[in-house]
């Protein structure tokens, strides 16, 4: 009855609203272009790298060409870049999941920094003498304990003190490694060392478990699951749903009833464990003993993953593994050039450039 | 010898905008005398926005011409119109709340990188005071009320270098009856001058009150004009305005009387805002099943933080809130529990999450968020949410739709939809046909009555009196930190309701 | 030791006050610039090879505050014509900023320099106590001092300043005033870049004088915070700014007379402070936001 006449009305009036918001449903074409889009748009950077790189007489087609041959051309290739993409992963998941509620944490630097150096607190102190089956996992959830913990702070000045998390992770960044230098010059100094600042190395069986022929230890598997997970619940459960509206609209989401405090905190501190797990793996896989260097970049790196990756945890590991890649280039690089590894650096940042430029012609 | 009917500031001919398929305005012709008062009459939708608009330049026209001394000019964009001596005076203020009058001022008025502080003031406090504007050049802005901003905007256009031509878009619907009335001898004051004054309205009576010739706009067509010499009538102008189509009428029945059920009560509370200053104290509401209370007053005086406190969004800083008999803490969660919805006063901002299709709108806080093993069963969601007779009555855009694609008429669709679909006991509502076209909002205005009549108690936020009379069963305003006791709506009118938003019960 | 910590605080804060001023600007504008970091590294790096390279660290000086603002052309850039987020944006750029800066520095990190020595004010350096204070810097502390009621001037009685608050606050009121809000912010965003360029210059050329990988060690990021901290006010910024130089003098002065505290301590103590002094103004400041930067900072640029 009403209906009728809500239809009459409708086709006689068009308020200016409709007029000037007129609805637009989703084209094909626009998402296939996009693809081809985001495919321009991480190549142009590796043009513009390799027109740098010429000005230093480095070749960098041969560059690019032993990049892709590493990688692919033997197991021990592949292995180092995977080597390298597995803390990216991690601190990338640290930056992308908080951007799903809507958080910007680039402090994934400083919570691998603590978890590891929790990991190699309790593998010096407590688990010198354990079997790998217990220590290794204790070891990790000491480092994501660590993680988690640096985290809670940049929580807490956000849930209670108001205080915007990019720029409190950013500063906390650099405490962090002031107390891991503190550290491995106090209580945590090898005695062995001649006064060099790092901790003792940690017990054999403590070690991550390698695959032959590759210097890539579990660490990877690690790394991947937690990928995984991460987007399960990220696109599958309810929990994932309300982090995604808070993400969206924090307003909307406030007005469901979330509890949008809790929900930053956990979010954050579930971030710095994925982050100090990446810390851990650093000692347990690679390094064996802590130092004042440890995982230098890598936060910053994970946070440019997750963003080429659009915070995406699946497109992530790609992201992950190219940045890997170029890594891994970076000390071909040194090598055969003179260049410095941190070169690399900069191609990175390219690549992040083009990303960010290019928001508005990929629409999200 | 030039007869003064035919000297004009302005003159349109034949003028015409089209966006896409739709012609907002059809060969408009259109003369503004020097010394006149011309109103522009027409509903919301009708197309004098689009007009206004193409006369302050923002938008181009897409045919006919426009004419000052006896030459075509182009307005577009609004510097050359601005440059041609017409100034508008903008119903959604374009002030920097942040600065003070004086630095707003020195924004639109002067040029350069500097100016003298000393001077504008002077001048400032000079047309001020000539008009009856009393304006304080060193207050923020963000201080004042919208009265107070109007004055500022006005103030704003008539130090403007040679403003000869002044358009005023829907003025008094930021003005309460009584400062209307200064607001129309200024009006006269300003035609004194020699001023050409465009007035948009639709407000009939003001155009009676002081129009000295009337254009009549409907569905973008010029559909009457007339002056004053020749004489205006209430029912000419209703029926150009409206034309001759029976729009069904909202009908109400209500069913509330003394037995009926308390749904909603407040009982003396005190609301703070976000910066600790008081926003409303002895507070106290009482809503009961079935009833509609509709809450006046000047946009402003606490409407949004009311609402807020009645879904639990914000905390009564003393005193109590119970729904059904049951106090609730300030908490949104335990509110959706006791059955209150609430559709804001800006679902755009509020409630429209970017990237989500409609169906996945609809569970926060309306449907219940199924699941299946770990994840989510969509499939069951949207089934449920087809079979509803809220959406096909709301008619509802489909449901995978995704949401910030969609029009304001169908977002409001949408967010009430989710409200009614879970049958609340009370329903909180703001300004809920705002921006909407005519049809949109009888739906509406239907459906709350429907709502009411099943049993949920409604309140009602609306800076519409029409609408408000319309539908509430009593009514209560809003103005000096306090609300008055209900007014039940068939023993009051429009001026009672005017005067108390202006003054509140004290008076 | 109270007047080396004080002397300390107005050297080794001039660099952070000047990218606070910088940063001051472009924020005010309504665009907020982690990368000052990057355009301090660059500019020290900048400022440092043209002083080896000319000799004079005038020059020096000039050449830094263009490579800052070249740095931050592309924040603004990214910002402001392509919609990126600021905050994403400012990272990549800081973190760009320090790829490039240990690549090109390399060859410099050995090299000496004749920058900017204290220059002391003749008659007003003599004053017993504050002589040694406020009168005895070198030349780009004073003209960052000068800076602060300049700026202040600036903003707040012109109508250049109301431009520019304007463009931070509601950018289509400043639109339809005729004028451009997106050129307007290019401007504050490079005015900022170069004032920083110039705060790392200050760094390399005239607080040390030698070019150290990564030797901005955050001063950006806390410039960045300092200017919140301020309320976006220049005289504020400045206080801010010395507290944070007095810091770090308090760091070198316990360090110089050999008490036992753990450096590494000292180290965190700025960037703590600035943390705490975050936290103490948040409670009163929500309303001073510029209305454009509020929702950068709530998250939704």
């Amino acid at each position: 009855m009403s209906q009728t006449a809500v239809i009459v009305e409708k086709k006689e009036t068009m308020s200016q609203q409709a007029i000037e918001k007129t609805e637009k449903p989703n084209s094909l074409w626009k998402r296939n272009s996009s693809w081809l889009i985001q495919t321009a748009i991480i190549i142009a950077p590796f043009i513009l790298f390799g027109i740098f790189l010429t000005f230093y007489n480095v070749n960098p087609i041969e560059l690019y060409r032993s990049m892709v041959a590493t990688t692919f051309g033997s197991l021990y290739g592949f292995g180092e870049v995977l080597l390298k993409a597995t803390p990216f992963v991690l601190t990338g998941l640290a930056a992308a999941l908080p951007a799903k509620a809507g958080l910007v944490n680039v402090g994934g630097e400083g919570q691998l920094a603590i978890g590891a150096l929790f990991a190699t607190w309790f593998a010096v102190f407590y688990l010198d003498s354990m079997p790998a089956v217990i220590g290794i996992p204790i070891m990790l959830l000491a480092g994501a304990l660590g993680g988690a913990a640096w985290a809670s702070v940049v929580a807490l000045l956000k849930v209670r003190g108001r205080l915007n998390e990019t720029i409190t992770s950013v500063l906390l960044n650099y405490v962090a490694v002031f107390i891991v230098g503190f550290f491995v010059h106090g209580m945590l100094k090898d005695p062995n060392s001649f006064n060099w600042p790092f901790s003792p190395e940690i017990a054999y069986s403590l070690r991550l478990p390698v695959i032959n022929g590759t210097r890539l230890h579990i660490g990877f598997v690690i790394a991947i699951i937690l990928a995984v997970v991460v987007w399960y619940v990220l696109a599958k459960t309810r929990l994932g749903y309300r982090i995604r509206v808070l993400g969206s609209n924090r307003l909307a989401a406030e007005r469901a009833g979330m509890s949008i405090n809790k929900m930053y905190f956990w979010v954050l501190l579930a971030a710095g464990a994925l982050a100090g797990i990446a810390g851990m793996i650093e000692i347990a896989g690679i390094e064996g003993r802590l130092r004042t260097t440890v995982g230098t970049n890598f936060g910053y790196l994970g946070f440019l993953a997750a963003m080429m990756a659009w915070n995406h945890p699946l497109r992530l590991m790609a992201t992950a593994f190219l940045l890997g890649m170029i890594s891994v280039a970076g000390n071909k690089l040194e090598i055969f050039s003179g260049l410095p590894s941190s070169s690399v650096n900069i191609l990175m940042a390219l690549v992040l450039f083009f990303i960010l430029g290019s928001g508005k012609l990929v629409k999200r | 010898m030039e007869n003064n009917k035919e000297r004009y500031l302005l003159k349109t001919q034949g003028l015409t905008k089209v966006f896409g398929s739709l012609v907002a305005n059809r060969e408009i012709d259109l003369t503004v005398r020097p010394g006149s008062i011309h109103a522009i009459l027409g509903e919301n939708g009708a197309g004098k926005s689009t007009l206004m608009k193409m006369l302050y330049g923002v938008y181009a026209p897409d045919g006919g011409s426009i004419l000052m001394n006896g030459e075509d000019v182009e307005l577009h964009p609004p510097t050359k119109a601005r440059a041609k001596g017409i100034g508008m005076v903008f119903q959604d203020f374009r002030v920097v709340p942040a600065l003070t009058i004086l630095d707003n001022i020195a924004l639109s008025v002067e040029k350069g990188f500097t100016f003298n502080r000393k001077k504008l003031k002077q001048r400032i406090i000079e047309v001020s005071t000539k008009y009856g504007l009393e304006v304080n050049p060193d207050a923020y802005v963000w201080e004042l009320d919208l009265g107070q901003r109007q004055r500022l905007e006005i103030v704003k256009v008539l130090l403007a270098e040679h403003t000869k031509i002044i358009i005023f878009d829907e003025p008094t619907s930021v003005l309460v009856p009584q400062e209307v009335e200064a607001f129309l001898n200024m009006l006269h004051m300003l035609r004194a001058d020699g001023y050409g004054i465009l007035l948009i309205t639709h407000k009939i009576n003001e155009v009676l009150a002081c129009a000295d010739d009337v254009s009549v706009l409907r569905s973008g067509e010029l559909t009457y004009r007339a002056s004053k010499e020749e004489g205006l009538t209430a029912e000419q102008l209703i029926s150009a305005m409206m034309g001759n189509k029976q729009l069904k009428s909202v009908e109400k029945a209500s069913k509330v009387n003394e037995k009926s059920q308390v749904a909603l009560q407040i009982n003396n509370g005190t609301i703070k805002g976000d910066y600790g200053e008081f926003i409303l104290q002895e507070l106290n509401l009482q809503v009961k099943k079935g009833q509609i209370v509709g809450v006046a007053g000047i946009s402003g005086s606490g409407q949004k933080e009311l609402a807020e406190v009645l879904f639990g969004l914000r905390g009564l800083q003393n005193g109590t809130i119970s729904v059904a008999g049951k106090q609730l803490k300030h908490d949104v969660k335990a509110f959706l529990a006791a059955g209150v919805s609430f559709v804001s006063e800006d679902p755009i901002k509020e409630s429209v999450i970017p990237g989500f299709t409609i169906l996945q709108h609809m569970v926060l806080d309306g449907m219940e968020l199924k699941h299946k093993g770990l994840g989510i069963d969509w499939k069951a969601i949207a089934q449920e949410l087809e079979q509803s007779k809220e959406a096909k009555s709301l008619a509802l855009a489909d449901s995978d739709r995704r949401a910030d694609t969609l029009s304001g008429g169908n977002i409001q669709r949408m967010v009430l939809t989710r409200a009614l679909i879970r049958k609340p006991e009370v329903l909180i509502i703001s300004y809920p046909s705002r921006g909407l076209d005519i049809g949109t909002t009888r739906t509406i205005q239907q459906q709350l009555i429907e709502l009411a009549q099943q049993g949920t108690a409604i309140v009602l936020f609306s800076e519409d009196l029409d609408e408000l009379f319309k539908l509430s069963d009593e009514i209560v305003v809003l103005a000096g930190k306090r609300i008055t006791k209900p007014y039940v709506t068939t023993s009051t009118n429009t001026t009672q309701i005017g005067q108390l938003m202006l003054k509140g019960e004290s008076a | 030791m109270i007047a080396d910590i004080l002397t300390g605080a107005i050297r080794s804060g001039t660099s952070v006050m000047l990218a606070s001023q910088g940063e001051l600007v472009s924020e005010r504008a309504g665009v907020i610039n982690l990368g000052t970091e990057g355009s301090m590294l660059c500019g020290a790096l900048g400022g440092f090879a043209v002083t080896v390279w000319s000799g004079n660290p005038w020059l020096g000086t000039l050449a830094g505050g263009i490579c800052g603002l070249l740095i931050s052309l592309i924040h603004a850039f990214l910002v402001l014509s392509c919609g990126a987020n600021q905050l994403a944006t400012g990272l990549t750029i800081m973190f760009f900023g320090m790829g490039v800066t240990a690549f090109f520095g390399k060859g410099f990190v050995s090299q000496q320099i004749v920058g900017f020595n204290p220059v002391p004010i003749p008659l007003l350096a003599d004053i017993p106590y504050l002589g040694k204070i406020l009168f005895n810097h070198d030349p780009l502390t004073y003209l960052s001092i000068l800076l602060v009621p300049v700026l202040w001037y600036v903003i707040f009685r012109t109508r250049l300043g109301v431009i520019l608050r304007a463009a931070g606050e509601r950018e289509d009121v400043l639109f339809a005033s005729g004028i451009n809000p997106k050129l307007v912010r290019y401007l504050a965003v490079l005015t900022g870049g170069f004032l920083a360029g110039i705060g790392g210059v200050q760094l390399a050329v005239a607080y040390t004088h030698s070019w150290v990988e990564n030797m901005v060690a955050g001063r950006g990021v806390v410039a960045v915070a300092l200017v919140i901290f301020a309320s976006w006010k220049p005289i504020k910024a400045m206080i801010g700014a010395y507290l944070f130089g007095a810091a770090q003098a308090l760091q070198l002065t316990v360090q110089q007379q050999g008490m036992a505290i753990s450096p590494y301590f000292l180290f965190m103590v700025p960037y703590v402070l600035t943390l705490v002094a975050l936290l103490i103004v948040e409670r009163r400041k929500q309303s001073q936001t510029p209305e454009a930067l509020g929702k950068v900072l709530a998250g939704s640029g």
